[in-house]
């Protein structure tokens, strides 16, 4: 038993959870609803430092904390939707980049962060008098992830996923069909935010330290390459993508492999995910189990119809 | 306080310049296939490596070294578009998107990989940064001068082929539309290949007088400026190099004065590009200069 809860293990398992959840949340948003998003480590911040801020500075009990901090991400993503009303796609994609620029800048600048100090001795939420750690964690993030799935499944097999797929295959085709597409794109913005929230805020209560430098733009490109890989508009696919890319550098490191110097991990790591994106994109662009849309298909029809003719096409 | 404001002045323009010799090749790119290449500031950064490469190991003096960089990145910007953007075109954006974010990812850790992840010197290449005093407190760097000169050829450049050339009119033609260009005759995946070139040349241009002048490169050291350069190609209009000039202009001059004037803000001053980027594309979605873009 021993061995199994290794703390260490154990770490790796949480940290796990918290990327499908954060998966999960990207998932929704870009996915379902369709809305790109390149800023989603922003919403990730946010929870986390949300979490923080109301333990350390103001004490609140770690359990209350982590319910309001996903009602604060709920707002907080449902107003850095706004933008998606006016802009779309690619436009979109360097909205939200920038947003999650803004906002990690407001981390490591603003008094109520700590600024680049970060803030730090995050108490683990506990019960009955025994403080979550290592195992206790486990399960707590466990049965969060498990409520999670269950509450996306149910979301997406509804007529609000209906909504959010109408909208993603053809907007205008949506509006006229009496679909309100402004609520249901700023409604996919705030939950999928509020996932991310979750996930930072377990995370937050897990690392007990947080700083404005893991919430960076890499983690965005890094959970949009999770959820690419798996498939948009899967909650299967980004469960396995998140599982592939996040278990596949472990591997290295736990068996301790002696072909490559372990101190750049992180960088094959990126380099691989890097990679994966353009390979996907090119020979897959629905990801493993993807499910995204028909549109797809009938520009794939146009494609292969004019490159018989010399190749090109806007 | 006039004379910080001078000095501001003049380091914004310098900054401003840099934006234009970075953001014409994006705004090119758009005009041409309507695509965010995210690659971009990659590119900026590939180019201070080769000049650092031509300089330490194939002994180049700067100048050369400088041209050096733009062949790579020339090459580079053209392998990306054969192989990570040619063979999505037709399909939703949101591919090419994530295509240019993994060629980004990939090459900035593989350069982590070639030549560490720490900042290190720009070599000597027998340029010495020189400091000339224009009035007693307003100073001016000889490396700031190349900086204006790279931008005012770049622009004079980009003007003679665009004008002037057979390839340029092209270029122009497939900017109007696409498809019409290529019924027209027009060999548009050549047109989209000398846009990269082109655009990859000037960035790595601005990637060299960057390291020369901050006396530093490192890998990631294009993220910041390749997305700054899409804030400049939106303020001033997509597709439009005009525009991409004015806006460049503007956001180097507002980051400079915001650099001397405001301290203690609650975003730093790399931000502000981002927020004037959301103001404009929730205000005025089509920039200074652009056309009513259909899609955005």
């Amino acid at each position: 038993m021993d061995a199994i809860l290794n703390p260490y293990y154990v770490d790796i398992v949480i940290f796990w959870i918290i990327y499908i959840l954060l998966g999960l949340g990207l998932n929704l948003i870009t996915g379902y609803a369709g809305q790109v998003s390149l800023g989603h480590a922003a919403f990730f911040g946010i929870g986390a430092y949300s979490s923080a801020i109301l333990t350390v500075t103001y004490g609140v009990n770690p359990w209350i904390s982590m319910i309001v901090s996903i009602g604060i991400t709920f707002v907080v993503s449902a107003v850095l939707g706004l933008p998606s009303l006016r802009v779309r796609e690619d436009f979109l994609a360097i909205t939200t980049l920038g947003l999650g620029l803004i906002v990690q800048s407001f981390f490591k600048n603003a008094a109520i962060t700590g600024g680049a100090f970060g803030i730090d001795s995050i108490p683990a939420p506990s019960i009955f008098g025994i403080e979550l750690k290592n195992a206790g964690y486990l399960i707590l993030s466990t049965v969060v992830m498990l409520l999670a799935i269950y509450a996306l499944k149910k979301m997406t097999g509804s007529r609000i996923g209906r909504a959010w797929r109408t909208i993603r295959e053809d907007e205008t085709m949506a509006q006229a069909m009496g679909i309100h597409t402004t609520y249901y794109k700023v409604l996919a913005f705030a939950i999928g935010g509020a996932y991310a929230g979750l996930a930072g805020s377990l995370f937050a209560h897990k690392v007990s330290f947080i700083s404005a430098e893991s919430f960076g733009f890499s983690v965005s490109a890094t959970v949009l390459s999770m959820v690419v890989l798996g498939g948009l508009g899967s909650i299967r696919g980004t469960i396995f993508g998140v599982t592939l890319l996040y278990f596949l550098p472990e591997i290295f490191r736990i068996f301790e492999f002696d072909l490559i110097d372990p101190k750049y991990l992180d960088i094959y790591k990126m380099m691989l995910y890097g990679l994966l994106m353009v390979l996907v994109m090119r020979f897959k662009p629905k990801g493993l189990f993807g499910n995204f849309g028909i549109k797809r298909s009938q520009f794939r029809f146009f494609r292969k119809a004019k490159a018989k003719e010399g190749g090109h096409v806007a | 306080m006039q004379d910080v404001l001078a000095q501001q002045l003049v380091n914004g323009v310098t900054l401003g310049f840099l934006y234009v010799l970075i953001a014409v090749g994006l705004t090119m790119v758009y005009g041409v296939l309507k695509l965010l290449h995210f690659a971009h500031g990659v590119i900026y950064m590939v180019g201070a490596f080769a000049a650092m490469v031509g300089i330490l190991y194939l002994k180049m003096n700067f100048f050369v070294a400088m041209l050096f960089a733009m062949a790579v990145a020339a090459g580079a910007g053209m392998l990306i578009e054969k192989y990570a953007y040619r063979p999505l075109r037709g399909v939703h954006p949101i591919t090419t998107l994530i295509s240019g974010i993994g060629v980004a990812i990939f090459l900035e850790n593989l350069f982590q990989i070639l030549f560490s992840s720490e900042p290190q010197a720009f070599p000597e290449a027998g340029i010495e940064v020189s400091i000339m005093q224009l009035t007693e407190s307003i100073s001016l760097t000889n490396v700031k001068l190349y900086i204006i000169a790279a931008g005012l050829l770049g622009l004079a450049f980009l003007y003679f082929f665009l004008k002037f050339t057979k390839m340029g009119i092209a270029t122009q033609a497939a900017a109007q539309d696409l498809r019409a260009a290529s019924l027209m005759g027009v060999n548009v995946n050549r047109v989209v290949s000398v846009t990269f070139m082109i655009g990859s040349a000037l960035a790595a241009a601005a990637g060299v007088l960057v390291a020369l002048n901050f006396n530093s490169l490192f890998p990631t050291m294009g993220s910041i400026p390749g997305l700054k350069a899409f804030c400049v190609v939106v303020l001033g209009g997509l597709g439009s190099i005009p525009g991409t000039v004015v806006g460049g202009l503007i956001l180097g001059i507002i980051e400079s004065l915001s650099d001397g004037f405001l301290t203690g803000m609650i975003i730093d001053k790399d931000a502000i590009a981002f927020v004037i980027l959301i103001a404009i594309l929730l205000v005025k979605p089509s920039g200074l200069f652009g056309q009513n873009v259909e899609k955005v």
